[in-house]
């Protein structure tokens, strides 16, 4: 108990010259707090209330163009989410693409554990899902390395690649996937991790077999 | 340290050359690492900074005298959080393609030491239109630090400005990387250092 009173007491001899604070002093200042914080909240929910809807709209509108670009031959508005998903704990959607009536192809959101992030990608695949385009939403991987993934010529690797094809390989190769030298971890990241674990959920999803009578 | 008589046109020059913040005080460092890796973005964080500096200091400067000691921090805190809250929202509704790349370096902004020390320096204890200048001149003159800096970074490290290619062969990758941000300051500091260091002795004053 004694010990606590030294505290208190060296507590309050510092501070403005033994002046202590009074019960109002206090309450002045709480009050100021209080009022310049209400007024700095209202202001930023203020300048939320106005710019989110747009930022959100815009969000949409960038997802849309980009599942677009991924099969060009469906209708303008005939890309429908059937599903979400959660690779590595992350909200990832699928689309189906229509041309008319007739299904033409899907799409799929996925997420691979890269070298130095998690890289978001787009894939879409044909009725029988061999994969048609990828391209790379997000990464954070390593500059004139891992960053050549969303190079063209990297991405041309993945047409016409079915499931079994997915998988990396250093060195020339027909029908696998060629690795980026000195980039193999982020290569496999969209490979095998992002592209791969995208198509196998959906066929498992769709329990459909491939036409052709072959099978993963 | 109380009223500074300076005029404004002074202040503003102030912060650009003889206290530059990253050159000078090297403070707010951080940024000008992390953010130069390309023109495009270190622009982009210099003009945010001049903002949040500029709107921090009038602020600040109008409350002053309704500003308990006290609390003076909290209070710092407050309004530099709503301005960067401000520019983080209205960039990623406006700017997206740019938000994409450095939103996680504006929301930084809150940390940044150099628009706390103005406030607390010059903006608590000065008028509106000289903080207003102190700010401008601060924000300009990290500005032209981020311009400096990412000019070299990009220019070195990927063969281009602006994301537009200028020079072929194979760039010197290291300069967009972390260490390359480190060397880039500390060389340009040097440069500038060397540069005070030869006006001095052309105007005859030694320096420190």
């Amino acid at each position: 108990m004694s010990l606590e009173d030294v505290h208190c007491k060296t507590e309050f001899s510092k501070g403005d010259a033994g002046a202590k604070m009074t019960a109002k002093d206090m309450l002045k200042i709480t009050v100021n707090l209080v009022v310049i914080y209400i007024i700095g909240g209202l202001i930023i929910a203020f300048v939320y209330a106005k710019t989110s809807p747009i930022m959100f709209k815009k969000a949409e509108e960038e997802k849309k163009a980009a599942l677009m670009t991924m099969i060009p031959e469906a209708d303008k508005d005939g890309i429908q989410s059937i599903g979400k998903w959660e690779p590595h704990h992350k909200h990832a959607g699928y689309y189906v693409a229509k041309k008319g009536n007739e299904e033409i192809g899907y799409i799929i959101e996925g997420f691979g554990k890269g070298y130095s992030s998690y890289i978001n990608v787009l894939v879409s695949v044909d009725k029988n899902f061999t994969v048609k385009k990828v391209s790379i939403l997000h990464h954070a991987e390593t500059p004139g390395l891992g960053d050549e993934i969303e190079k063209d010529y990297f991405l041309k690797r993945f047409e016409n690649k079915s499931v079994d094809n997915l998988v990396v390989v250093k060195g020339e190769t027909k029908d696998k996937v060629e690795a980026i030298s000195g980039a193999t971890i982020s290569s496999r990241a969209v490979t095998e991790d992002a592209v791969r674990n995208g198509v196998k959920m959906l066929k498992e999803k769709l329990s459909i077999g491939v036409k052709d009578g072959s099978h993963s | 340290m109380a009223h500074i008589h300076k005029s404004n046109w002074e202040l503003i020059k102030n912060g650009i050359f003889a206290e530059n913040t990253i050159f000078r005080m090297a403070i707010s460092l951080c940024p000008s690492i992390a953010v130069t890796n390309s023109l495009k973005n270190g622009f982009s964080m210099g003009v945010s900074v001049i903002f949040v500096q500029v709107m921090v200091n009038l602020t600040v400067s109008l409350i002053r005298n309704f500003v308990n000691p006290k609390i003076r921090i909290p209070i710092f805190m407050m309004v530099i959080a709503g301005y960067v809250s401000i520019i983080d929202m209205t960039m990623a509704a406006f700017a997206r393609p740019v938000y994409k790349q450095i939103g996680l370096y504006i929301q930084l902004i809150v940390a940044f030491a150099s628009i706390f020390a103005r406030a607390e320096v010059f903006a608590v204890k000065n008028k509106v239109v000289s903080s207003f200048s102190d700010g401008l001149g601060m924000g300009i003159g990290f500005l032209l630090a981020m311009i400096i800096i990412s000019f070299f970074r990009e220019l070195f490290g990927r063969g281009a400005l602006w994301g537009f290619p200028i020079v072929s062969g194979n760039p010197l990758l290291i300069m967009v990387l972390p260490a390359g941000g480190f060397f880039a300051v500390g060389l340009l500091m040097g440069f500038f250092n060397w540069v005070d260091m030869k006006l001095a002795e052309r105007k005859g004053t030694s320096v420190s």
